[in-house]
């Protein structure tokens, strides 16, 4: 107690305390300025984040198999743990199954991913990881074991089949891998599953069996770009006839009207006319191309035809050329106002021009 | 009357609509072009000192000009003019002037004197004195040059920014479009036709697939087309196969399926060492980023970190106004 207040010592006269005027607490005068320091959200996170400890246990280093084998176990109970409350999580079953694999425990690892791929079998990637695995430790059977079932359950995941495939192919199974691909062929996949084939055939030099699988594939997919693809590796290899046979089989697909590939088919085919030096074939193919492609989808056809008459023709048909792109074109307008009209046989505005013009066409006609 | 005259492109009066050109001016054209075969084969870009220059002549600020008995004539006709001028006090006879008087004496003096200067002893000191001018000139030019660069941030040896290297372009830009008297916005003008054609064809290209699409068909397709081909064909090893082989061309449903076939063990490490290379390709997918000290700390957590930059990403740009109005502690009457 201070002397002020010691009651002896101040002998019973008033002491500071007792002089005070005691205002009552809510009348106490609260200084509302603010305070000459002043600090900002950030610098309280920004303290927060340096004054945190690490809640991390302690490195221990394992120092013999005991302890070696302590660690597995509790790791394989928190592991297990984790899986138990959500099983369809895959990240912990994989994270699971890549620890057993860095201790080394492989007959364990498998059965982890046995486990998982019974949870989920359609998750490719799960497969994926799975096989390589196996690859990584050097079980080229086991591997191939996975792939086997892989492709069985999911036949229509290219990307399983390319690394089976690619993986036989590294082994230096080659006869293997083609009896895959042809397995794969079976499904009658997606043009890529083809193109991967031929690409195959072709690293060792099989033209032959190339060309087999070329017309495999466009029965499979009869579609003009993959007959012009035919056409172009015959062409690369010189077989020029082959390549013109190709072609034709293609224009005799008889495509509807609106297929947008037809105009391509058609430069195609006149591009490697002209690269076989037949002028008049190419001439007599851009003809019939623009009798029988609509005009909406040829404009590539008409600029190709275009340039191939400067090249090659003499300026009157050059000229003639042009006046039928002209004409084309000019009555191209004419038709898109048919085809409204047929569309939409209310829209008065459409009628009435479409009737102007049929007028007009009909003087000229007469005059 | 342009049409008609005969002028050789490579004559320097080319420009010059009342040439034509004459034996004098193809012998000219002769010896220059032998002079630049020798250039090439010597170094082209000369140091300025080596150079023969003259340095009255109107080309001598040109630093691959070399003056020739051309110009040293028409130094010494221009010397001549100057001391006409001279008496009537003209110092200063513009350059634009000269050269137009210089084309002139070139149709009508072309067949004179082989052009050597004829230098008194006054024009001798002159011309020294003016050597000396020049090269001080240049000197503090270059000195000037130097000096600027040191001033100004040294660029970055390693990697240099994108964001400086931006800057420095559009400043390059920028003054080549002063020059020509454009605006920032006409910035295109400048493509030459080649850039301009690739520029097109960079727009043609379908865009590349990002976020869930990444690994689409197609880009699956190609990523095995690229991995296959690295495989090293054996091409003797496959022959031997296919002798020994009779079931070498299998089809589907062939019995050899589940065989067990005795690999060689460098296969399998072939095999091993692809597996590793795309490990290692796979980790260079995504880099780590750079961490930017001096941001704002808004997390508590290193966990809080991530959610924050999560979430920056996915609503930043909405967000970006109102934290704006936080931070100035008032929001804008906008």
């Amino acid at each position: 107690m201070s002397p002020a207040s010691h009651p002896l010592l101040t002998l019973g006269l008033l002491t500071r305390r007792d002089t005070e005027v005691k205002l009552p607490r809510s009348t106490r005068v609260k200084n509302k300025t603010a305070a000459p320091i002043q600090i900002t959200a950030e610098q309280i996170l920004r303290e927060a984040r340096q004054r945190q400890e690490n809640h991390r246990p302690p490195k221990q280093k394992i120092t013999d198999s005991d302890e070696l084998a302590d660690y597995r176990l509790r790791k394989r109970k928190e592991f297990e743990d984790v899986i138990r409350r959500a099983r369809r999580n895959t990240g912990t079953w994989v994270k699971y199954a890549s620890w057993e694999e860095s201790q080394g425990d492989l007959a364990r690892a498998r059965s982890i991913w046995e486990r998982l791929l019974d949870v989920d079998y359609r998750n490719p990637t799960l497969w994926l990881k799975y096989a390589e695995m196996e690859m990584r430790h050097r079980f080229i059977n086991h591997a191939r074991n996975v792939w086997d079932r892989a492709v069985a359950l999911l036949p229509r995941v290219d990307q399983l089949w390319y690394k089976y495939i690619h993986m036989v192919e590294i082994l230096g199974d080659v006869a293997a891998a083609r009896q895959i691909f042809e397995r794969w062929m079976d499904w009658k996949p997606d043009t890529q599953g083809w193109l991967s084939y031929i690409k195959f055939e072709l690293r060792y030099d099989e033209v032959d069996r190339a060309r087999a699988i070329y017309e495999r594939l466009v029965v499979c997919h009869p579609r003009p770009s993959y007959f012009i693809k035919y056409a172009k590796f015959e062409a690369k290899r010189r077989e020029i006839a082959r390549a013109r046979a190709v072609y034709e089989r293609a224009i005799d697909l008889n495509l509807s009207e609106d297929d947008v590939e037809a105009e391509q088919l058609f430069v195609a085919f006149a591009g490697f006319e002209m690269w076989c030096k037949e002028t008049e074939r190419a001439r007599c193919i851009y003809r019939y191309a623009l009798d029988h492609v609509p005009k909406g989808r040829a404009k590539d056809l008409y600029h190709e035809y275009d340039a191939f008459e400067k090249q090659y023709g003499d300026t009157a048909a050059m000229e003639d050329a042009i006046i039928v792109r002209k004409r084309k074109l000019k009555s191209d307008d004419d038709e898109e106002e048919e085809e409204q009209v047929r569309r939409k046989p209310l829209n008065y505005d459409s009628l009435l021009e479409a009737a102007y013009i049929w007028k007009k066409q009909k003087l000229a006609a007469d005059i | 009357m342009e049409k008609g005259r005969s002028v050789h492109p490579d004559c320097i009066n080319a420009s010059n609509p009342y040439h034509e050109c004459v034996e004098y001016c193809f012998q000219r054209i002769a010896e220059s072009n032998s002079r630049a075969e020798e250039d090439e084969t010597n170094d082209s870009s000369k140091e300025p000192e080596e150079r023969i220059v003259h340095p009255d002549c109107i080309n001598a600020s040109n630093p691959y000009h070399e003056c020739s008995d051309h110009c040293f004539k028409r130094i010494a006709d221009l010397k001549a003019q100057i001391e006409r001028n001279e008496s009537d006090k003209q110092t200063v006879v513009s350059v634009e002037e000269e050269r137009a008087n210089q084309v002139e004496q070139n149709d009508d003096n072309v067949d004179s004197e082989s052009g050597q200067p004829h230098l008194t002893e006054k024009q001798k000191k002159l011309f020294e004195l003016r050597l000396k001018m020049n090269e001080a000139r240049k000197a503090n030019q270059m000195a000037m040059v130097a000096e600027k660069k040191k001033m100004e941030a040294p660029t970055e040896t390693r990697g240099i920014s994108k964001q400086k290297w931006l800057d420095e372009r559009k400043k390059k830009i920028g003054k080549l479009l002063d020059s020509n008297g454009l605006d920032m916005s006409k910035a295109y003008m400048l493509d030459t036709q080649e850039k301009a054609e690739a520029k097109y064809k960079k727009w043609e290209k379908d865009p590349a697939p990002h976020g869930w699409d990444v690994f689409n068909q197609k880009t699956l397709y190609n990523a095995h087309k690229k991995r296959t081909q690295n495989i090293q064909c054996d091409m003797e090893a496959y022959n031997k196969a296919k002798e020994e082989d009779p079931e070498f061309y299998r089809e589907a449903s062939s019995l050899q399926y589940g065989k067990m076939t005795k690999t060689p063990e460098e296969n399998i490490d072939r095999m091993v060492k692809e597996l590793q290379d795309r490990d290692a390709k796979r980790k260079s997918f995504s880099r780590r980023r750079k961490f930017h000290e001096e941001k704002d700390i808004d997390s508590i957590n290193d966990r809080n970190e991530h959610f924050n930059k999560k979430i920056e990403r996915a609503f930043g740009k909405y967000t970006l106004e109102i934290k704006n109005n936080l931070e100035r502690g008032t929001a804008l009457p906008d």
